[in-house]
């Protein structure tokens, strides 16, 4: 990407198109640290590519990964796809489907929400499904409890469509200007009466359910439904510039503020292996059953204070394996953190095995 | 979905985070942090009704 100039905006390229454009991370699904596949997803959670959500709530159960069918000739290499594995025809009220992307409220201040200066935020994005009919996108103020939505059509079957819609900027509700989560970006796949028994509020508006996802389509009808999306860009104005490609390296550098993990990249937590594995802390008179310590310092300042989950080298959580380097490591032995941080992390294991040092991998979640 | 939370301290007998068993068996240390999502699934977990183990330091 060709930097071309630095204006009060912010950097430029030769097509004037500024640089971090796109509110949304990972659009392009190309960074998926946790997991390339997922199966029985029954629950809410970050399943595979990074900084995209699963908001589930009892509509089917479903398979999510980083597919490699893309549109043809846009660029793309991953798309983001959910094929249901079981189905639900009859969705109760309160069932509903989203892919999220929830963003915090400070990387958003320049859109200029909540004041008479607002700007219209345009979304894009390439998706494609066996299921046509109606969808919604919705744009979600969790600061301000406030919402729109529109609904667009996927036409033709099993064929990559581009879909773009503008939201009128929000002249109420400003964003806080914290970490934590403000506009969240919202791609309905399935929504009971709870969801659609309205009118579809396509202003922005204090949020009435009933409003939300109007005319959405079901895709939790049949096993036999799967649904892809990618080139997910959201930003400021009234028309989609061309999707915002990242270096591969800058991409998963902004991913490492929510996520980290202690593996190579390609392995899932939990996988019995000594790659990347973090060998830390030691006592002072040689080797102990008794206490050893630690810290390990994470890529990069996290967006908050991370969850950590430990793993010893067979893969089993919430333990760490003791190492006499060169003689021998014992595995489930005790793992406790003494301090949590946004950059690091202080650790130590009280025994019980003979040891010089601590053998541990981990994961750190700082996802809104 | 959280099975237990149990307090944790430290050796100066300081609250220092949240241990947390899921039903699926993973085990975590949740930090004392409102901004951590993890820790407000906790205070929601709670308000719920539900009660975290303490065993002190």
């Amino acid at each position: 990407m060709a930097i071309d100039k630095v204006t009060s905006a912010g950097l430029e390229t030769s097509t004037n198109q500024p640089v971090f454009r796109n509110i949304i991370i990972n659009g392009d699904m190309s960074i998926a640290q946790r997991a390339t596949s997922t199966a029985s997803i029954t629950a809410n959670g970050y399943h595979t590519i990074d900084r995209f959500n699963t908001f589930l709530t009892t509509l089917g159960t479903w398979t999510q990964s980083q597919s490699t069918d893309v549109p043809t000739g846009q660029g793309f290499a991953k798309s983001l796809k959910m094929d249901c594995t079981t189905a639900d025809a009859s969705p109760a009220a309160g069932d509903r489907l989203m892919i999220q992307h929830l963003i915090e409220g400070q990387n958003t201040q320049y859109i200029k929400k909540g004041t008479s200066s607002a700007e219209s935020l345009t979304v894009s994005f390439w998706v494609k499904s066996n299921k046509t009919g109606t969808y919604t996108a919705e744009i979600y103020d969790n600061d301000n409890t406030r919402q729109i939505s529109q609904s667009y059509t996927i036409s033709s079957a099993d064929t990559w469509e581009k879909k773009t819609m503008t939201f009128a900027g929000d002249t109420s509700g400003t964003l806080t200007n914290d970490n934590s989560e403000g506009l969240i970006l919202q791609l309905w796949l399935g929504a009971g009466t709870t969801y659609t028994s309205g009118t579809l509020s396509t202003t922005w508006t204090s949020v009435t359910n009933a409003n939300r996802a109007v005319g959405q389509v079901n895709l939790a009808d049949s096993t036999s439904n799967e649904w892809y999306v990618t080139g997910v860009q959201l930003e400021a104005g009234t028309s989609a510039s061309d999707f915002e490609f990242l270096p591969v390296d800058v991409n998963l550098d902004r991913c490492k503020r929510y996520y980290q993990k202690s593996y190579s990249y390609a392995t899932s937590p939990g996988t019995n292996t000594t790659a990347g594995i973090m060998t830390t802390g030691g006592s002072a008179g040689g080797f102990t059953t008794g206490y050893l310590s630690g810290s390990i310092k994470f890529e990069k300042i996290m967006r908050a204070s991370p969850t950590i989950t430990f793993y010893e080298k067979g893969g089993d959580s919430g333990v760490c394996s003791r190492l006499k380097v060169g003689v021998s490591r014992t595995d489930n032995q005790p793992i406790a953190t003494e301090s949590i941080s946004d950059n690091s992390i202080s650790i130590y294991s009280s025994g019980t095995a003979d040891a010089g040092s601590i053998d541990v991998h981990f994961e750190a979640k700082a996802e809104l | 979905m959280i099975n237990t939370v149990e307090k944790i301290y430290n050796w100066e007998n300081n609250f220092i985070n949240y241990k947390v068993t899921y039903d699926d068996g993973k085990i975590s240390s949740v930090p004392l942090d409102e901004a951590n999502t993890d820790y407000q699934a906790i205070q929601q977990w709670i308000s719920e009704g539900n009660t975290v183990i303490d065993n002190g330091e």
